[in-house]
């Protein structure tokens, strides 16, 4: 095929499928190239849609996008072996649309938003796995594909090719990922009828929870857990950092470690008698501000995963994937409107609109998050199991008086952090997240 | 951990297209793994369990129950001899729900 494209884009996620409808709708020439037997065969996420992201793509995507439950209800779990104590919020003002957030179901969502994205005259061709960047004079002038005889070329490549962004990495663009900038995530889809889903979790048709974890689940290493509730079916899940799976001295598999979530006596009753149809594995950037690698240069821009944009405070990826998508098409448009050449000097006008959004406002605001982390095991431990213990005290009605009770709980916090150590802790926490 | 967890039912539900005779992924130098590495950390963090820890101290391959994750690659920081690659298109892990 020697065509040659306004834009090439690699990958039809999240960020991909933003990047080539924004440059379809706009009547740019665009193909998509795709490794997946369709869209979403090689995609997986918790998967939590936020919705203000795409209705900036496709205002009316409530219409028939495949979308499971709203969340009217998150929970946050603090886990010791045995108990949990947690925070809840469930707000009516969630049930009224137009809703916030749903879960949804990747290959199915995937496929939806790929079909808008031909609808709007873009090419897609799937089950093509590009091999590398083709290069002239250090400018990206196509790309190499493992199918249809070869290269294919155009003024501009977009690379929405996901975490382990293979492209930008053979180019030299940036490094191999670091194993602490990393998640490594296992999941679980258990297939059960709606209703009992609804009573389980106390909610009414169409109507989602979240739950997410954190304690005794990942064994001293820096993660969570997660449970999903779709439709018919439940995702339960959990991930840690790859450095912490790598240095684990118990060495846990990530299979191992969700097996014990899904036997965890407050987990086990919700999903009970769930038929397991798929176990998916994947990695999530969660370095953040620190670790987003080079954004464009001669011919290319990089989106989404590939890019390192998870806000991983808040479990948000998706939204700044599809955003990132949709500011790189606009760079693109932009420029093609102005008829100047898709440079790096061009292209710098995505970097300036991703750090004029929430995409690197977020990140920046949580840039020592990462780190605080990584070295701080304590959070993911020490604490969830303090907390239990506390509350299991002091809800233990045994004739010990309420007073020497609250004495015994300051005391457990003294001794397993010391004084010095809580107030540490706490300016941790406060610096990460201010 | 004290449980014994049979990956292999868990794997036994996805959908897959092998690319027989063409692995996406490789050792390099499997004597590397024999003699120089000590953690042979692939054998435990694989979520795939395609990594396995032989008696004679080697690790073999075998990537047909791969989740295309990376994990392999990534933590492979002391020696990086994981020669890592996508399948080629349309073959692999083709997830049903993701």
């Amino acid at each position: 095929m020697a065509e040659k494209f306004d834009a090439i884009v690699v990958g039809a996620g999240p960020s991909g499928n933003a990047a080539t409808y924004t440059l379809a709708k706009a009547g740019l020439k665009v193909l998509q190239i795709e490794r997946g037997e369709y869209p979403g065969s090689k995609n997986v996420q918790g998967a939590i849609l936020y919705s203000d992201a795409l209705e900036k793509i496709i205002p009316d995507f409530r219409d028939d996008a495949p979308l499971e439950r709203h969340i009217i209800e998150q929970r946050m779990w603090m886990l010791d072996e045995r108990s949990f104590v947690g925070t809840h919020f469930r707000s009516d003002d969630y049930n009224k649309p137009p809703y916030n957030r749903y879960t949804i179901i990747r290959a199915q969502f995937d496929k939806w938003f790929s079909s808008k994205v031909r609808e709007a005259g873009a090419l897609l061709i799937c089950e093509t796995t590009v091999e590398q960047l083709l290069m002239d004079d250090n400018k990206v002038v196509g790309v190499r594909c493992d199918r249809m005889g070869g290269d294919v070329f155009a003024d501009v490549v977009i690379l929405a090719d996901g975490v382990n962004s293979t492209l930008a990495r053979k180019a030299g663009f940036h490094g191999e990922l670091q194993p602490k900038n990393v998640a490594l995530a296992v999941k679980e889809i258990l297939f059960m009828p709606e209703e009992t889903i609804q009573a389980r979790f106390n909610i009414g048709e169409e109507e989602g929870v979240v739950i997410e974890m954190m304690g005794s689940v990942t064994e001293g290493m820096v993660g969570t857990g997660f449970l999903y509730t779709n439709k018919d079916s439940l995702t339960i899940g959990v991930g840690c950092l790859l450095s912490d799976f790598k240095a684990n001295p118990k060495k846990t598999t990530p299979y191992a470690l969700l097996e014990k979530l899904k036997k965890h006596p407050s987990i086990a009753p919700l999903i009970e008698g769930g038929e397991m149809k798929e176990y998916c594995a994947h990695l999530i950037p969660e370095g953040g501000y620190n670790a987003v690698p080079k954004l464009f240069g001669d011919g290319w821009m990089i989106a989404g995963d590939s890019a390192g944009f998870v806000n991983a405070a808040h479990r948000e990826g998706s939204n700044l994937a599809m955003t990132s998508g949709r500011l790189a098409a606009e760079t693109v448009i932009a420029a093609k409107a102005a008829g100047k050449e898709m440079n790096a000097k061009t292209l710098a006008a995505y970097k300036a609109a991703l750090d004029g959004s929430f995409v690197m406002k977020d990140l920046k605001k949580y840039r020592h998050l990462p780190d605080v982390l990584e070295t701080s095991p304590q959070f993911f431990t020490t604490y969830p199991e303090l907390v239990t213990r506390a509350a299991q005290t002091l809800f233990t009605v045994d004739g010990i008086d309420k007073s020497t009770k609250q004495r015994e709980i300051m005391g457990s916090f003294k001794s397993a952090r010391k004084l010095t150590g809580l107030v540490g802790d706490a300016f941790k926490l406060w610096r990460a997240t201010r | 951990m004290s449980t014994v967890v049979n990956v292999e039912e868990k794997l036994f539900q996805n959908r897959y297209k092998v690319d027989h005779g063409r692995p996406h992924i490789a050792i390099k130098k499997p004597e590397i793994c024999a003699n120089d590495c000590q953690s042979q950390q692939c054998t435990y963090v694989c979520p795939a369990a395609c990594y396995k820890a032989e008696g004679n101290g080697s690790v073999t391959l075998i990537t047909d129950g791969c989740l295309e994750c990376g994990s392999c690659r990534v933590i492979c920081t002391e020696h990086t001899n994981v020669a890592w690659e996508y399948p080629r298109g349309g073959h692999g892990i083709l997830f049903k729900f993701g």
